[in-house]
């Protein structure tokens, strides 16, 4: 054994954590583990909790040790081998095939125009429903749904479709219950979205536009892959940036002296957008399996253990965030860890960024003077793996 | 081994000899010298590894691909005539010896 292994010590268990105390609010829980030790077996999760930013990091960085392609993995049954789930080089192969769909200059100039329009048509439904509407069913969801929609080029089919998809998809990768009712209806959006790509693939090989899908007609990559991938990009390309939205609405009404300095200087939206993602992940946790006897940040683990990298505890840790529970645009820059690092980086975060920050957020405030929470009916946030609103109640006043 | 002086905003140099083929990033993110982020692992996908290229070793680098072209227009310190990205220059292939100024900040 190396010296590290001997001075190494044993894992602890967090057999006081539970599913529902995590789904209300995991901050408080997260903060008892990472005080504790960087990495907790946790029973209820079924998985060791890697809680602190340097642990995270450290796993991130390192494919050999900490590998993505899990083992009986629910992600995998939902919805076929991803990239998400590859280490490289395979996971190369499938990542490139995205081409420069997602980068910033098919951004400008293609997909800034198309987010707008979007933005546009939900807002004015958002208008259309009134003070009091839900900012997320309103307007958050269908914008994220309809501009993930178009940018994946799925013609053939309607936002309605991509957030169900969506949804009972995620709810297989997390259903470790077993329930058979969730994997009936993952599989049911399974199917759809294979019948719904081998559909569209043919019009896009004659009417190629600047979609994913379009992409793929000229990418030598099996259609298994094409299939796994557009499936991982539903789940992962819809709840985020609907969730960050709603997440930097209610921080920001929450906050009205930060919220009266962006409407004084719209430069800060960026700011709000990055303190959003790092104050509440989007996607709280993913996991990793180790592929020999390890030593983590002083912690063993095991060759074959399952773990949750928590990334929505690593924004939190205050070894490398000042005052990291508060809410605060104004702090001392810092990475990150919100989008994931090293080779699984977000592929969408450019996107997220450019439709959050860049349109969403500005227009909302810009159109809906004195935006605020509704008193009579409290704004909902929740989950651990997945955390946003739930419900986010709000009034405005109406341009006499 | 190849050698990578990395001159930080405030005076300070870090020195690594790095095995050919290691990226300037990956040197930086794996031997903890601050000023480079690396989020996105070497992609040429998120602009947080951005250095100053010192000019006298400018000319042996390789020409700048449209990847790091775009990223380069997205750092958050201005690009210059000496900017590149720290992922696409690797030891023994694009240098032996280099010298590079970090920027004040790469987020």
């Amino acid at each position: 054994m190396t010296a590290e292994a001997i001075e190494a010590r044993p894992v602890p268990t967090a057999d006081w954590v539970t599913i529902e105390d995590l789904y209300r609010n995991p901050f408080p829980i997260y903060r008892k583990m990472r005080e504790e030790a960087p990495v907790h077996w946790v029973p209820a999760v079924n998985r060791y909790m890697v809680t602190s930013y340097e642990a995270c990091h450290v796993v991130e960085n390192d494919q050999e040790i900490f590998s993505a392609n899990e083992t009986n993995s629910l992600m995998k049954r939902a919805m076929g081998h991803s990239m998400l789930r590859k280490d490289d080089p395979e996971h190369d192969v499938d990542r490139k095939s995205y081409g420069s769909v997602l980068r910033p200059k098919a951004i400008k100039e293609h997909w800034n125009a198309i987010f707008q329009q979007n933005s546009d048509k939900y807002l004015g439904q958002l208008k259309a429903a009134g003070p009091g509407a839900d900012l997320i069913w309103e307007y958050a969801a269908p914008y994220a749904a309809e501009n993930l929609r178009l940018i994946m080029g799925f013609h053939n089919a309607t936002q309605e479709d991509m957030q169900r998809w969506s949804q009972t998809m995620i709810n297989g990768t997390g259903n470790y219950a077993d329930d058979p009712e969730v994997w009936a209806a993952s599989e049911k959006s399974y199917n759809e979205v294979d019948d719904a790509i081998d559909e569209i693939l043919p019009y896009l090989r004659k009417n190629p536009d600047s979609s994913l899908l379009s992409g793929m007609t000229s990418m030598p990559i099996p259609l298994e892959a094409i299939r796994a991938n557009m499936k991982m990009t539903i789940g992962g390309g819809l709840n985020e940036p609907r969730d960050v939205l709603g997440v930097a609405v209610w921080a920001l009404l929450s906050n009205p002296e930060q919220l009266a300095k962006v409407l004084a200087d719209t430069s800060l939206f960026p700011a709000v957008f990055e303190e959003s993602v790092r104050w509440v992940a989007p996607i709280g946790m993913y996991p990793r399996e180790t592929t020999r006897d390890t030593v983590l940040e002083g912690v063993q683990l095991p060759k074959g253990a399952r773990l949750g990298v928590v990334v929505g505890a690593a924004n939190r840790d205050p070894k490398v965030f000042e005052d990291p529970e508060t809410f605060n645009i104004f702090r001392a820059k810092k990475p990150h860890l919100a989008f994931g690092g090293g080779n699984h980086y977000c592929a969408g975060a450019w996107v997220a960024k450019a439709s959050v920050s860049g349109i969403a957020l500005p227009q909302l405030f810009a159109e809906l003077p004195n935006l605020r929470l509704d008193p009579g009916r409290p704004a909902v946030d929740a989950g651990w793996v997945f955390r946003g609103m739930t419900s986010l109640p709000v009034l405005w006043d109406n341009k006499k | 081994m190849a050698k990578i002086s990395f001159h930080h905003s405030d005076g300070n140099v870090d020195v690594l000899d790095v095995d050919p083929g290691t990226s300037l990033m990956r040197a930086a993110v794996t031997n903890g010298v601050d000023g480079i982020v690396g989020e996105c692992g070497g992609q040429a996908m998120c602009a947080t590894c951005h250095v100053y290229v010192r000019p006298e070793y400018l000319d042996g680098l390789p020409a700048i691909s449209d990847d790091e072209e775009e990223m380069l227009d997205c750092t958050t310190e201005d690009r210059n005539e000496r900017s590149r990205l720290g992922c696409q220059i690797k030891a023994g292939d694009d240098f032996d010896t280099i010298e590079v100024d970090l920027p004040a900040s790469q987020i």
